[in-house]
Parts: structure tokens; sequence; C-alpha cells
């Protein structure tokens, strides 16, 4: 699943968005700055998808645990996503990969 | 080979219509916006198009989910979409930025969280 | 004992192994044994983001299966690769923790 395909309305798409708003407003409001944040950051891992349906599996469970959203994650949600997309390279990385002709040299 | 050469005379070409057909669908604040990024992103100077396309994807996929969920332009983007551009394609000052990121996305969490009713 | 984040952060992830290692189990379980060891400041998010690396490295066997209530819940067990990361992981820490005691002692 592409982001285009995300975006573009697929079937997919729109089933995800279902989830999240069948989720309570808390944890609605924290997987969107979520969301917005790993678009921004682009991981190259956006594109198999499992990242974000991962995310809602994990959420919906929290939420039948009846827990608030921050109980789940902690207060400090950035590092939350930090730690989601540590081992992925982003496309940031690949162009300057690709600009300086070999791996590693990305600014981490 | 200068940016829209390559945008335009390749076979990016059909992808490239694909984004512009995307951008025509954009509210017009987040159109202008585009239109700016284009524009940083074009001075990117060894931009050769295919290593810019999933950031620029990236970049129009942000913009069209914000327009969807009715954010101003200016509330995702900030006042520097210079900076912007460049830490999306990972250049120079990109770790100051994805910083910015961080702190703005755990200072609109809290500030959303306090609201009542969201 | 607060404020152990930064300094647990490196161990977390073989704290994680060792307890799906002694047993299969899911997340919750596992950040409720942490948060009973002591570390009572590891939320779920962060066992989650342990557990999707642990995933993706091919670290740990996962199998959802249905709970009680609310959606299933993903178990985790060890595989080879595991075992194997999880006895590295206790060298490291045996070399380290005695290194780090010799300088207490004030010893060379």
């Amino acid at each position: 699943m592409g982001i285009q395909d995300i975006i573009e309305g697929k079937k997919q798409w729109r089933a995800h968005m279902a989830r999240v708003k069948a989720l309570p407003p808390d944890y609605q409001i924290v997987y969107k700055e979520i969301q917005r944040y790993i678009f921004k950051v682009g991981p190259i891992d956006l594109l198999d998808g499992s990242l974000l349906s991962g995310i809602l599996d994990f959420f919906e469970e929290g939420v039948a645990a009846g827990k608030g959203v921050l109980e789940l994650i902690g207060n400090d949600v950035a590092a939350f996503c930090d730690d989601l997309i540590k081992d992925s390279r982003t496309y940031a990385d690949v162009y300057q990969e690709s600009i300086s002709g070999k791996p590693g040299t990305a600014e981490k | 080979m200068n940016f829209w050469e390559t945008m335009t005379g390749s076979d990016l070409t059909r992808e490239w219509k694909a984004f512009e057909a995307r951008a025509e669908a954009l509210p017009a604040d987040h159109r202008a916006a585009w239109e700016e990024i284009k524009g940083h992103l074009s001075l990117y100077s060894d931009f050769t198009g295919r290593n810019l396309m999933p950031i620029l994807d990236n970049a129009l996929g942000l913009l069209e989910e914000t327009a969807s969920d009715g954010q101003g332009i200016h509330e995702v983007l900030g006042d520097d979409i210079e900076g912007f551009c460049a830490a999306l394609a990972g250049g120079e000052g990109a770790r100051s930025h994805r910083d910015r990121w961080r702190e703005q996305l755990n200072r609109n969490v809290a500030k959303k969280l306090s609201r009542p009713g969201g | 004992m607060d404020d152990l984040t930064e300094m647990l952060k490196g161990t977390l992830e073989g704290c994680v192994l060792e307890i799906i290692g002694s047993e299969e189990t899911y997340g919750y379980a596992i950040t409720r044994r942490l948060n009973e060891l002591g570390f009572a400041d590891v939320v779920e998010g962060t066992v989650y983001t342990i557990l999707l690396r642990l995933e993706r490295n091919g670290l740990v066997q996962a199998a959802k299966r249905p709970s009680g209530l609310g959606p299933p819940r993903k178990f985790y067990a060890l595989n080879d690769a595991g075992r194997e990361e999880l006895a590295t992981f206790w060298s490291k820490w045996e070399y380290i923790t005695s290194r780090i005691d010799k300088l207490k002692e004030g010893g060379r």
C-alpha cells in the first residue's frame, strides 16, 4: 500500500480510516498526530502498510483494556514514534545516499 | 537537464501527471503550498527526479491528509516551507527540523487532549 | 526509582527477550512483569516498539490468539536466533557490569 494508494481513497485506506474513527477521541487525536509525523519523516517501511495498521491493532487492544492513550504509550509520543521507526531508513536517507553515491552518509 | 525537463521529459511523466492531478483536488491554500514545495525541491541541483519522487509523494500525501482533516496549512507546515523541504530531503539542518516536528507532535497532542471533546 | 529511561534504553530489549524466553507471552503481560520488577516507567508502548523490532529482525515467533474480550492478542515466543541473541545480551551485560564494578571499586 503506497502513500498514494493510502490517500486516494482506495478501499484498504478507507477501511483503515474507519477503524481510526471507531477509536475513542483521545486515541483518535494521538493516532492522527502520529500518522502526520510519520508522513513527514518518511520511513520507507511506510510502504508495506503494516506500520500504521500495527499501531491501530495496538491501540484497539489498549481501548479494550480500558486504558487511556497516554497511559498506553507514555507522555512522550514523539519518542514512541521514533522507537517505532528506529530501524527504518527514510526517503531522505535514500535521497542523500543517491546523491553522495554511498550509503550511510545521510544526516541521521 | 533541469528539474522540469527531468520531470516532463522522461518516464516519470506519467507519475508526474498523477501528482498534478492529485494537487488539483487540493484546497487553494494547500495547492499553493504544493507549488512552493515543488519550487524549493527543484533547487536541489542533483535532483534526478527518480530519487525525490517518494519524497514528493510523501509531501503531497501530507497535504492531502491534512486537507481532508480540515487543518490549515500553517498548522501543518509552520511558516518555513523552505526549511520543511530541506528536512524532507534530509539535507543540512534536517536534524533540527526533525526535532521541531517532534516538539510539534508532543505539543499538538498535549493541546488537543486538554481540550474537552477533542 | 525514577528517571531510569535513558540508562535502561539499551538493556530493555534484552529484558524483553529474557521474559519471552521463559514462556510464550504477550505485550501487556511483559509490561506488567517489568513494572513489578521495579521499572515503573515502562509503558506498553515501549514494549510494543521493542516487540515490533524483535519480530522484524526475526528473533521471535508471533502468533495471534483470540482473547477473552476485545481484539485477538499477539503472543511471542523465542526462536533459535532469539535464543542466540539473548545469550549474547547476557554475555555483554556481564562484561559491562564487571568492568563498571571494577571501576567503582577503584581497581584497574
